[in-house]
């Protein structure tokens, strides 16, 4: 199981299209959690996927309009270079996210 | 005092907004009321795909905003391939939608579907508007998603309570979006790895997809390849980014790719994508896909990295500017000496076989069609065996030469697109090729080309198959030819004269002289610069198959070609 923390805008449709990017790839969401977090919203999924939809997943996640950061890992909260945060213009390809999640995202 | 839907027609002018394509409807009324007035032009499809297809054939001849309206319910429903076929080719769309009144949402109204909820998968944003108050900001964020970034589109659901409410208005807003830390800019520090894995390059190509087109950036791209002179190849987004007669431009790649294309993308060790998501029509069987190489992809949308297979360089940013920014660092290098790849890429030996069987008539035909053409023609291809057929013959430089339907592959695409890209460029020859299925999936639209009295040229490859379904069922399902006969087609001469459109046959035989005779090629002159639309129906033979191709599954290198 891998975690994934998204933090977004809570306008229309956005958890939603978090949500659909899980779906339309048949993932089960055994966990699923949506809080209020400062002035956004975030939330928290566990899901079984490869190191591969991994990187396509929190690039996904990332070209949606209202998302604001995408963490494949430990949550926010937690400070750790264990945790892949997509923040920067030049992603790293997803051989490179799918290891540092593996080794410190593991649920 | 303004009404809403006369806020939501100023807020669309102020977007610059003078062409819509719609159908009306109950719950969109109160918009088409105000729409006399509003300065924006309408043009009434015969079925609201037809205008989202127009919409969007208008946004991909200019790469301007389209717009569609529909009602409520079908209205709606309706437009949904389009969205999706906008979604998946980049193309700035804004649809909008009238809704039931806000006290009937939830309630299975008439005519009411939850349009928001089934766009969600579709829309790179949508809204569903509750207030009359929220108009403007609504619209300029509607109009600012559906062209920024990476182009797609959008939906504005607003019930129509909201449109008949009135407020003060304060005129249109400007958008303002809100920063996020993931937000693209050009970056210019991918260069020096590039130019590294460049030099290490025994074997480089350059793949051009309609991401340069998107971002303005075709000029920049041509110069630098011209530059580089390294085996370049496009596609089908990318086909006229590239000159043609260009020395190391090889064609199209893909699944029907030319035989040169798909085997220099096979042997490369640097494979450099401008501006395409590598859709798997271009790549094959993904784990065989350009298996030497190193990849360094220039892309503006980071969600369209690694689909396939992860890259090595990703150079994410608008292609405006990082174009320019590697061009500008590899002219400080020397560059390696890429002569004899270059020989051997674009060598004669690499061409395909001549032989096009059952289809070399079809394939005359083309060439002869394509070469009456001015230079700044527009070629609106269906889906099926003629758009590879059209695509493998297309030989324009007009970067928004050739328009499709390339990643949704939807049938019926090409005549309504064609109406959009007719009216974006009224001076324009615009040549409509359309199978005999895709044809009658929008024939309806003849209406709408006869009404505006457009000189559009449609020409129907009649082979009276779903004929690439058929070429499949021939090669891979033992020629078991399931429901794919048309052999009962209407003629589609008749069904264009009772639209008040003139229509002709040309009957394959008449392509078997070569050179094709001057009447034949008189027809097809007069038949292009005639003023009216007018419809050509080609008649093919039934059994044409499209050559080279690369069956699912295989890799690029395992083309097959037409038998002698």
């Amino acid at each position: 199981m891998q975690a994934f923390h998204i933090q977004y805008r809570n306008t229309q449709g956005t958890l939603m299209r978090i949500l659909n990017a899980a779906s339309r790839r048949g993932l089960e969401m055994p966990y699923v959690q949506a809080t209020p977090v400062d002035h956004e919203h975030a939330v928290t999924l566990l899901l079984e996927v490869s190191p591969k939809q991994i990187g396509q997943l929190c690039r996904d996640w990332n070209a949606i309009v209202d998302v604001t950061r995408v963490r494949a890992g430990v949550p926010f909260t937690v400070a750790t270079h264990a945790a892949s945060e997509w923040t920067t213009p030049h992603l790293p390809a997803s051989v490179r996210v799918a290891a540092n999640a593996a080794t410190g995202a593991s649920a | 005092m303004l009404k809403g839907s006369e806020i939501v027609l100023r807020c669309l002018r102020a977007e610059g907004v003078e062409l819509a394509f719609g159908y009306p409807g109950g719950a969109i009324m109160p918009l088409y009321d105000a729409l006399p007035d509003s300065g924006i032009r309408h043009v009434l499809t015969r079925h609201e795909q037809g205008a989202a297809f127009a919409a969007e054939g208008y946004a991909r001849a200019t790469g301007n905003v389209g717009v569609a309206i529909a009602t409520s319910g079908p209205g709606a429903t309706n437009l949904v391939t389009g969205i999706a076929d906008a979604k998946m080719d980049s193309v700035p769309l804004v649809c909008i939608t009238g809704q039931v009144r806000n006290a009937m949402i939830g309630s299975d109204a008439f005519q009411e579907t939850d349009v928001f909820g089934l766009t969600l998968a579709l829309t790179k944003w949508s809204r569903l508007v509750r207030s009359i108050e929220e108009l403007p900001a609504v619209i300029a964020e509607a109009f600012h998603w559906a062209r920024s970034g990476r182009p797609g589109p959008v939906v504005v659901d607003i019930p129509t309570d909201v449109l008949k409410a009135k407020t003060e208005f304060a005129g249109p807003i400007k958008f303002q979006p809100h920063p996020k830390p993931s937000d693209i800019h050009g970056d210019t520090t991918f260069t020096e790895t590039l130019i590294a894995l460049l030099e290490n390059a025994k074997r480089p190509v350059a793949l051009v997809g309609a991401g340069a087109k998107l971002a303005g950036a075709v000029e920049d791209l041509r110069e630098l390849l011209a530059y580089l002179q390294i085996p370049t190849f496009a596609t089908v987004h990318g086909l006229g980014a590239i000159p043609p007669d260009a020395p190391y431009y090889l064609g199209m790649v893909g699944m029907h790719g030319t035989r040169a294309a798909n085997l220099a993308l096979h042997e490369t060790d640097l494979l450099m994508v401008f501006g395409a998501r590598l859709d798997d029509r271009v790549t094959g069987d993904p784990s065989r896909f350009a298996p030497h190489a190193r990849i360094a992809h220039f892309e503006i949308d980071p969600s369209q990295l690694d689909r396939v297979r992860a890259c090595d360089l990703p150079v994410i940013g608008d292609l405006v500017e990082t174009i320019p920014a590697f061009y500008s660092a590899v002219r400080r290098i020397s560059l390696p000496d890429w002569t004899q790849w270059r020989a051997v890429a674009c060598g004669a030996d690499r061409a395909e076989p001549n032989a096009r069987g059952l289809a070399s008539p079809t394939i005359r035909f083309l060439d002869e069609l394509f070469r009456h053409l001015p230079e700044d023609s527009v070629i609106v291809a269906d889906v099926g065996q003629h758009q590879m057929w059209a695509a493998q013959r297309f030989r324009s430089s007009s970067p928004r030469g050739f328009i499709t339907s390339g990643g949704l592959g939807a049938m019926g695409f090409a005549l309504p697109a064609a109406i959009g890209v007719q009216l974006a460029k009224p001076n324009t020859t615009v040549v409509c090729v359309s199978g005999d299925g895709g044809f009658q999936i929008n024939i309806q639209e003849l209406a709408t080309v006869k009404r505006l009295r457009l000189p559009l040229k449609m020409v129907i490859i009649d082979n009276k198959y779903l004929g690439m379904v058929r070429q499949w069922q021939e090669l891979f399902y033992a020629r078991n030819y399931s429901e794919t006969d048309l052999s009962d087609n209407p003629d589609f001469v008749e069904v264009a004269r009772a639209y008040r459109i003139y229509g002709d046959h040309l009957d394959e035989d008449a392509m078997v002289e070569v050179p094709v005779n001057n009447a034949v090629s008189g027809m097809l002159e007069r038949f292009l610069r005639s003023p009216e639309p007018e419809l050509l129906v080609f008649d093919c033979h039934p059994e044409a198959n499209v050559y080279p191709m690369v069956p699912a599954g295989a890799a690029l290198s395992e083309m097959i070609f037409e038998q002698e």
